[in-house]
């Protein structure tokens, strides 16, 4: 029996038009013990009830070596959903983990299958709860480490701390995105695969080999599908700061114009819009976001749309960190739809009637196929 | 010995020299050092490359000190020496070397002056780096690439440096390559006061970034310019050094625009940027930014016409060649100046006047 099967289908790095609601319960209503992949099918422990004592059988061990595939995925608590779904993408089943915390909120760790010598890949966004998340992730790394995994690779659809990627003017600050990335190599990450980090230059804190990959053509894929005129759409950057990558999704988008808003923040999570540099004027304002936070950004940016006369706003973003009052914002009617990916799980109370949420699990599970097959990753993009 | 002994016979005040490039800068007597620091004070010390030695001289003649005496010398092979004409045992040494063209001659250069100063035993080393070579490769923008800038943050740090003090980085982020502390000063305050002092009306101003990647600079700039409004070029590139004009986001009709960048290299993308601006309207158009590269054919874009004005400042040193009637040189040698100060004396207070430029 071949352990590993990859799908022969060709691929379909989009899932187009795929719709996934993702809603994952929060990781407190599980209690203590977070059994991750226990629930699968039996596969190839031939129906043997799932248990934490009794040993891998030697057989299938055996032939889990011999297949030559050594390609391991285990999933923290942050979004097993979409672990679950790259898992699927790749034809193999989650790698038995248990995590656990115990009563003074310590973590623990601890593998249920051997690693030894395997090509381990943790899929872990470290989303809020960041600090939780991030934790959880370095000791699943430090465990398999331990565990003479040959080589680890962190997969990280959301970085937490990414935005934290320079030290302001005069700022006796940390770059805590620097810092992330030197505990994830220190943990004995051999290297990370990550999702639309917020700037791109951050792959630069990274000693190790960072494959970069990014959900725009998802949300693309998606908004080709849908029946908007061409001619009718302007993309448009909700701040200076994101121009670049408006720019980059404008040129895909049919080449259509850009226009920006320019916010002059006056402190931390607030939000002032000042000006529309640009023309919307009976157009189909598509607003590109690497994450929507609390969406006041954003929330801003589309009344100012509004009143330059956009006919409809949509928004578009990798990332759903949705924190308050995010959701009250984005269902407030400014937006024609709010289009998400799943690399941060949306919870079933966070939904709300425009919102669609595309999976980046099968983009995920084609890297993390290449990566282990050292093929190619960049083709993905072309 | 001699130093002390110079230092004693001005009576521990260091003599102010005016800086001989026009700086705008208004002049700021240095702190009186108290005898007390006088022994502190033989403690730094300032050599410089051979990249820009004329900013060198400026810096350190706005601390009052001479600059360290080094033998620098190329080999036949082209292999580089250096040898420190005196001690800088327990010193805090700082090395001002831009990696401007030629790039990786001057980075070699430093990283050897770099590791001479640590197996000289100095106390600290810090490298004064006015303009970053390898800034701009500072992403993967296709796969299969080097992330040259971070690359070159660990050579200095291996090298031995303790410290790095830059100008202007291209992004950033760029500081979070270094696991040392990074000072990042900036050029904007300099050519601010500059533009403050020519008699522009402030409702005529139009900030224009030359391209999206530069917006943030760009938009910080015409915040502290007045407040004044934005605009952007969209350039649409499509290969490395070829630019392509695809369209103005913003208004500049019967408006002065002033152009933001942290560099100017062969000036393709603020030329066309320019032809585009006079286009849609522009009343002039002046060019502002920190680092003058000037690869060929920068010059020949520059005084064709197109600007009313260039400004830059001297983080690059620019030889007679290649000046032309509408450039204007800053310097930032007093700016650098302060800022080492500051750095040797573990000082962050004080000095109001400098508290607009941001030193920490």
């Amino acid at each position: 029996m071949a352990f590993f099967v990859k799908i022969s289908a060709p691929c379909s790095l989009a899932g187009h038009g795929t719709t996934s609601s993702s809603s994952g319960s929060s990781r407190s209503k599980r209690g203590l013990l977070l059994p991750v992949g226990a629930g699968a099918g039996a596969g190839a422990y031939g129906g043997r009830q799932y248990s934490d004592v009794v040993p891998v059988p030697a057989l299938s061990q055996a032939q889990a070596s011999s297949s030559g595939g050594r390609l391991r995925i285990f999933s923290g608590t942050a979004n097993p959903r979409l672990a679950q779904e790259v898992a699927c993408y790749l034809g193999m089943e989650l790698g038995r983990v248990k995590i656990k915390r115990f009563a003074d909120g310590e973590l623990y760790v601890q593998l249920q299958e051997s690693v030894r010598g395997c090509d381990v890949f943790l899929v872990q966004p470290t989303c809020p709860p960041a600090n939780e998340n991030l934790m959880e992730l370095l000791i699943m790394i430090d465990a398999c480490r331990r565990a003479s995994a040959k080589t680890i690779t962190a997969v990280v659809p959301y970085f937490g701390y990414a935005r934290a990627d320079r030290k302001m003017r005069g700022g006796r600050e940390s770059i805590a995105a620097k810092l992330v990335a030197n505990l994830i190599t220190e943990a004995g990450a051999h290297r990370v695969l990550a999702c639309d980090l917020h700037s791109g230059q951050s792959i630069g804190y990274f000693d190790i080999p960072v494959d970069h990959v990014y959900g725009q053509p998802v949300i693309l894929d998606y908004l080709a599908s849908k029946t908007i005129c061409p001619d009718e759409v302007v993309v448009v950057s909700p701040d200076v700061g994101g121009v670049a990558r408006a720019r980059t999704f404008a040129k895909k988008l049919s080449d259509a114009p850009l226009a920006i808003v320019d916010k002059r923040r006056q402190g931390h999570n607030q939000s002032e819009v000042v000006h529309l540099i640009g023309d919307v004027r009976g157009k189909v304002a598509v607003m590109v976001d690497d994450m929507i936070d609390t969406a006041g950004t954003v929330s801003q940016g589309a009344e100012l749309l509004h009143r330059e006369g956009a006919r409809a706003v949509y928004a578009c973003s990798t990332h759903a960190v949705l924190s308050p009052p995010a959701v009250d914002r984005l269902s407030s009617g400014l937006f024609q739809e709010v289009i998400v990916t799943n690399t941060v799980p949306v919870l079933h109370h966070r939904t709300f009637p425009q919102l669609t949420v595309l999976s980046v699990a099968n983009l995920l599970g084609e890297t993390i196929w290449r990566v282990h097959d050292d093929c190619s990753v960049s083709s993905i993009f072309q | 010995c001699k130093k002390i002994d110079q230092l004693r016979a001005v009576n521990g005040i260091p003599p102010y020299a005016p800086v001989s490039n026009r700086s705008l800068l208004s002049p700021v007597t240095l702190p009186i050092i108290r005898d007390a620091n006088i022994k502190n004070d033989t403690r730094l010390r300032i050599f410089s490359g051979t990249a820009n030695p004329s900013l060198s001289q400026e810096i350190a003649s706005y601390l009052g000190l001479e600059l360290g005496k080094i033998n620098i010398k190329r080999f036949a092979d082209g292999e580089i020496y250096v040898q420190l004409q005196e001690s800088v045992r327990g010193c805090d040494v700082f090395l001002v070397q831009p990696t401007c063209p030629p790039a990786n001659e001057n980075l070699m250069e430093l990283l050897i002056m770099i590791d001479a100063c640590r197996r000289a035993s100095a106390k600290n080393i810090t490298a004064v780096i006015p303009y970053f070579g390898y800034a701009r490769a500072d992403r993967k923008s296709q796969g299969r690439e080097s992330i040259a800038a971070k690359l070159v943050a660990n050579m200095i740090t291996e090298a031995g440096a303790n410290r790095v003090l830059v100008c202007d980085l291209h992004s950033s982020q760029a500081m979070g390559y270094f696991d040392i502390p990074v000072d990042h000063v900036y050029g904007q305050p300099v050519i601010l006061d500059y533009l403050a002092s020519k008699t522009i009306c402030s409702d005529d101003l139009v900030v224009v970034s030359p391209d999206v990647g530069g917006v943030a600079r760009a938009r910080a700039f015409a915040k502290k310019l007045s407040d004044a409004p934005l605009a952007i070029v969209d350039k649409r590139r499509h290969g490395h050094n070829v630019a392509e004009v695809m369209n103005l986001i913003g208004d500049v009709r019967g408006k002065v625009a002033v152009m933001m960048d942290d560099m100017i290299d062969t000036a393709g993308t603020i030329a066309k940027g320019a032809e585009l601006l006079h286009q849609e309207g522009a009343r002039e158009v002046y060019a502002c930014c920190t680092h003058a590269v000037f690869s060929p054919p920068a010059i020949e874009r520059l005084s064709s016409g197109l600007f009313q004005e260039v400004i830059i400042t001297n983080t690059i040193p620019l030889k007679e060649d290649k000046s032309f009637p509408q450039l204007t040189i800053l310097s930032v040698a007093n700016l650098l100046g302060e800022t080492i100060w500051r750095v040797h004396d573990d000082c962050s207070v004080g000095h109001e006047p400098y508290s607009s430029l941001d030193i920490d």
